[in-house]
């Protein structure tokens, strides 16, 4: 008899909190609903921190869970400082914005980070002025609250870059030009349900971005063991260690990426690398799934 | 009298390295500003200054002592032997770290955060304790072992404390909510 497949871990962070994909706003998340999911999956860790959480009657208080994903957001920030991370897409961004800059029909190049949280690769793209002036940042997410954050950290430091709340991939939420636009994210993909990457990648095809580069754990055990080490020294919410554990259990292999990416947009030149399963990946913790659209 | 000077002069040195970065790493991660230097460097001090402040019970325990009995002096200097044999390993194995970090390029910079800082920074309580029990063990002398015990509840606590501190700011910053202001770039 065929081994059945255990459900696929779910994160807290994607649990607590929900908005309503088409109109951006908040849904209410009842605590029984997160805790019967989490006993689906037999996460019951998970369960005992979701148990904790502060509630208003039978649904999760919501000001609370703000107050914990801003917490948790402004955390990863720092563990994304110490991987580089802003760093490592920024050098595959400029490869990609220099070309588009000196097209003959060159207007600005618009970068956009789907997905972006409190918008930390925006905003240190903006600091540094990584790109140079013609490269407009633009960080979209569902989530408001996020957003006005990033909005008001990029505010409070005087930086040249914007946020938007939103599903990226409408046309016109943040990609206006779709031919100088580059859309970027940084450990967005493992939120993506397997079956669901297609239909990602999908939406890359439909606009007709110039290229894409998303970023995310390259699994292994290595993965795993460094994302409980740095998660434990690193994070004091209980919740960003849970889910950061999780993070690189759950992250797709590249193979997967490439399956996905190669039959919903076939018009990229897509390329992702993992490192062997039996060596750590020490030169590219973070690794991105890139594609180029391929030209005529 | 010199080797004891010394040796205390070495442990006030790693105590002090440890109480300012433990200050520092009780205020990453707060604000969510990418320039963060000058606050990087004043939760280094407060841990610092704190960790002087929690210090002081053990350094009167000892100075009393020591005025009172001199001849405790030659057994606060093997206590403290004994814990610099534990601490001066895990110390350099940090400024190893660190210089890796500093001098390493920007793609390689985070192996030392995750070779070495990252597993130090785990193993820091019980790299205090074990200080503390080498003190214990090494001299078999309570006022010294109570002396060693208050040190290391000293350092331990300089984070949580510095770090209750920058939590109270970011939950009044959180209940603000977000300010923008009129002159948006």
């Amino acid at each position: 008899m065929a081994k059945q497949a255990s459900p696929r871990p779910l994160e807290l962070t994607d649990l607590v909190c929900s908005v309503d994909p088409h109109d951006g706003s908040r849904l209410p998340v009842r605590q029984d609903a997160v805790l019967a999911a989490l006993h689906e999956t037999k996460q019951r860790r998970a369960a005992r921190l979701a148990r904790a959480l502060p509630t208003r009657g039978e649904y999760l208080d919501e000001d609370a869970v703000d107050a914990l994903l801003l917490r948790v957001h402004a955390e990863l920030q720092r563990l994304g400082e110490e991987l580089q991370l802003p760093r490592r897409l920024a050098e595959t961004l400029r490869s990609w914005s220099g070309p588009l800059l000196t097209a003959p029909s060159a207007g600005p190049v618009r970068v956009v980070d789907v997905g972006c949280g409190l918008g930390h690769v925006v905003r240190w793209l903006a600091a540094h002025d990584f790109l140079g002036p013609r490269v407009e940042l633009v960080g979209v997410d569902l989530n408001a609250t996020l957003v006005a954050h990033a909005a008001s950290l990029a505010d409070q430091e005087g930086l040249r870059c914007r946020f938007v709340t939103g599903n990226a991939f409408t046309p016109g939420v943040a990609v206006e030009d779709p031919e100088r636009t580059i859309i970027i994210s940084s450990g967005l993909l493992h939120h993506i349900a397997p079956d669901e990457l297609p239909g990602f990648f999908a939406a890359h095809e439909v606009l007709g971005v110039s290229a894409f580069a998303h970023f995310d754990v390259d699994p292994s055990r290595w993965a795993t063991v460094g994302a409980w080490v740095f998660h434990q020294a690193r994070m004091r919410e209980p919740i960003s260690r849970h889910d950061g554990v999780l993070s690189a259990r759950r992250a797709h292999p590249a193979q997967r990426l490439l399956a996905a990416a190669g039959s919903s947009a076939p018009g990229y030149e897509v390329r992702c690398h993992d490192a062997p399963r039996w060596q750590p990946a020490l030169a590219e913790v973070l690794r991105p799934i890139a594609g180029a659209r391929r030209r005529a | 009298m010199s080797s004891a000077l010394l040796v205390l002069a070495a442990l006030l040195a790693i105590a002090g390295l440890d109480g300012a970065f433990a200050g520092f790493r009780a205020s990453c991660g707060r604000t969510g500003l990418i320039r963060h230097r000058t606050e990087d460097r004043r939760a280094a001090r407060s841990g610092l200054v704190l960790l002087a402040v929690l210090l002081v019970p053990a350094g009167v325990l000892v100075a009393v002592d020591v005025l009172l009995h001199p001849s405790r002096l030659e057994t606060y200097r093997l206590a403290g032997y004994a814990m610099l044999e534990v601490y001066l390993p895990y110390g350099l194995l940090v400024l190893l770290a660190l210089a890796g970090y500093l001098t390493l390029s920007w793609r390689r910079r985070f192996l030392a955060s995750a070779l070495l800082l990252g597993p130090l920074t785990l193993l820091r309580p019980l790299v205090a304790a074990a200080g503390a029990a080498a003190a214990c063990w090494t001299t078999h002398d309570v006022a010294a072992g109570l002396v060693a015990l208050v040190a290391m509840g000293a350092v331990l606590l300089v984070e949580p404390l510095v770090g209750r501190t920058y939590a109270r700011q970011q939950a009044s910053r959180l209940q603000r909510g977000p300010q923008l202001s009129d002159k948006r770039p």
